[in-house]
């Protein structure tokens, strides 16, 4: 049971990747345990999104330890290089789900089909159990008359909140949100709070790339402050943005502030 | 003089949708070589869809019709002037769907697949379900387009003596004196492409249900 526990829902470890001669990640490590919600934070071009989509496999580190739960997704060879397990790859789509920053929804899909398209067609699961699921989904996310819809016939948020839910069908351990809250007005911000410390209080790990200190003030567990490819400085969410030690830290967020 | 025409309109028709139900789906595939990572394949179809686009059709239809006698010495029958006439017809068309399928397929925001990627989807599953759906509907003009000239180069088929209603209509006129076989070919052309545009709009208009 402990042991269980103690395993993070994600592990990256030692991961480097660079593009040409451009060092873009530069030893970094971060877990992420169930029910804890991490953000990560740094200035422009410090290595977030690359991270990120290393993480979610749109992209291949060029050197790490990185696992879902159980799951090897791939490990260092002699040489150093990362190889990825073909099983790894694969079955890691079952382990997490992401909230693209423009959500990215299925426009030819109703809201329903956004969201059980890929368990029934991916993980082969019956159709019947996938849309009762999706149903209670949509509940969740205040969007049950919107289920024979279009996701161009929804807000933003809604179609933000679709993503959620589409993400969530695939029963992940793990959810990321690419810029969670940038095209959010305060309500539906607060709204998106409320919804990721349900999913974290379910057990859920959440990882969060975003500009904004305070949502990621309100919403973290911990934050990771991303700078140059590197993790210059992580810690419980109020301590890194009201108490920083890393000087690199403390001056971002004085500039974050004007 | 209408059962004539009629039976050259059947084959008309006929030259039309072998047309079609072959070089619909082959253009998919020959848009996947002109896409494709591996550059030999690439430049083949490029160099197919570059002649093909480069060369009249009438001078295609000749040498798929000649082919099997002057390159391998094959004597063809009768009934061969039909195949030959829809093989060259497929490979022209095709190519030119081919080239659309592409400008579709690389219009289609990364996102898409990016999306489907973490969901799990397959790299067949992602083209089926997720990106031909949307090309679809990005093409269909152009598509509907080339279905229209489709209608009036089968007529093209005369060239090699595939007795289509263009063949038909060109032997009454010689035989009976009169223009009214030409006036008729030509209405009935005419109504075909009214009724494809027909066609072509409830399609749209289908699938009007969304944009992205
Ligand atoms: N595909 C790529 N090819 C080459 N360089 C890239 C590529 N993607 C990112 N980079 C470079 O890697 C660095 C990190 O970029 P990344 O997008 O990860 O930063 P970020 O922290 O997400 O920044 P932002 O806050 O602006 O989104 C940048 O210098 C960027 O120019
Ligand atoms: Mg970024």
């Amino acid at each position: 049971m402990t042991n269980a526990s103690a395993l993070p829902a994600v592990s990256v470890r030692n991961a480097r990747k660079s593009f040409g001669d451009k060092v873009v990640l530069h030893d970094v490590s971060l877990q992420i345990m169930p029910g804890e919600v991490v953000s990560m934070i740094g200035p422009s071009g410090a290595g977030k999104s690359t991270l990120l989509r290393c993480m979610t496999l749109l992209d291949r580190f060029d050197s790490a330890t990185f696992s879902y739960g159980d799951l090897v997704v791939c490990s260092p060879n002699e040489q150093g290089h990362a190889v990825y397990s073909p099983e790894g790859t694969q079955e890691s789509h079952n382990r997490f789900g992401i909230v693209f920053q423009n959500y990215n929804l299925f426009p030819h899909f109703t809201v329903m089909q956004n969201i059980t398209d890929a368990p029934i067609v991916v993980q082969g699961r019956s159709r019947d159990e996938v849309e009762a699921e999706a149903r209670e989904l949509l509940e969740r996310v205040d969007l049950t008359e919107h289920a024979n819809k279009v996701p161009c016939e929804l807000s933003g948020g809604q179609q933000q909140r679709v993503a959620i839910a589409r993400a969530l069908a695939m029963n992940p351990d793990v959810i990321y949100f690419d810029e969670a809250t940038s095209a959010l007005d305060p309500k539906l911000t607060a709204d998106m709070q409320r919804i990721i410390r349900e999913l974290a209080s379910n057990g859920m790990a959440v990882g969060i790339v975003t500009h904004e200190m305070g949502f990621a003030k309100l919403v973290s567990d911990r934050i990771a402050f991303l700078f140059d490819g590197e993790i210059a400085e992580e810690g419980p969410a109020e301590q890194v943005i009201d108490h920083p030690r890393d000087p690199r830290t403390q001056r971002f967020l004085s500039q974050a502030e004007d | 003089m209408i059962t004539m025409l009629a039976q050259g309109y059947v084959v008309s028709l006929l030259v039309f949708s072998l047309t079609l139900l072959g070089s619909i789906p082959l253009g998919i595939v020959v848009a996947h070589g002109r896409l494709s990572r591996f550059a030999p394949i690439r430049l083949i179809t490029q160099l197919y869809i570059s002649i093909i686009r480069g060369t009249p059709l009438m001078l295609q239809m000749f040498a798929v019709f000649f082919m099997p006698f002057y390159v391998f010495g094959i004597k063809t029958g009768a009934g061969f002037k039909f195949i030959a006439c829809i093989i060259a017809f497929i490979i022209n068309y095709t190519a030119y769907f081919a080239e659309i399928y592409r400008s579709g397929i690389q219009s289609m925001p990364k996102g898409q697949y990016e999306a489907a990627q973490v969901l799990g989807y397959s790299r067949s599953q992602t083209f089926f379900r997720i990106i031909l759906p949307q090309v679809i509907k990005r093409i269909l003009p152009a598509m509907g387009n080339e279905i229209i000239t489709l209608v009036k180069d089968t007529s093209l088929a005369f060239s090699v003596g595939v007795a289509e209603m263009f063949t038909e209509s060109k032997a009454l006129v010689a035989s009976q004196r009169t223009m009214v076989p030409f006036m008729i070919a030509a209405a009935i052309y005419w109504v075909t492409c009214l009724l494809i545009e027909f066609c072509l709009s409830r399609a749209e208009k289908k699938l009007g249900y969304y944009h992205d």
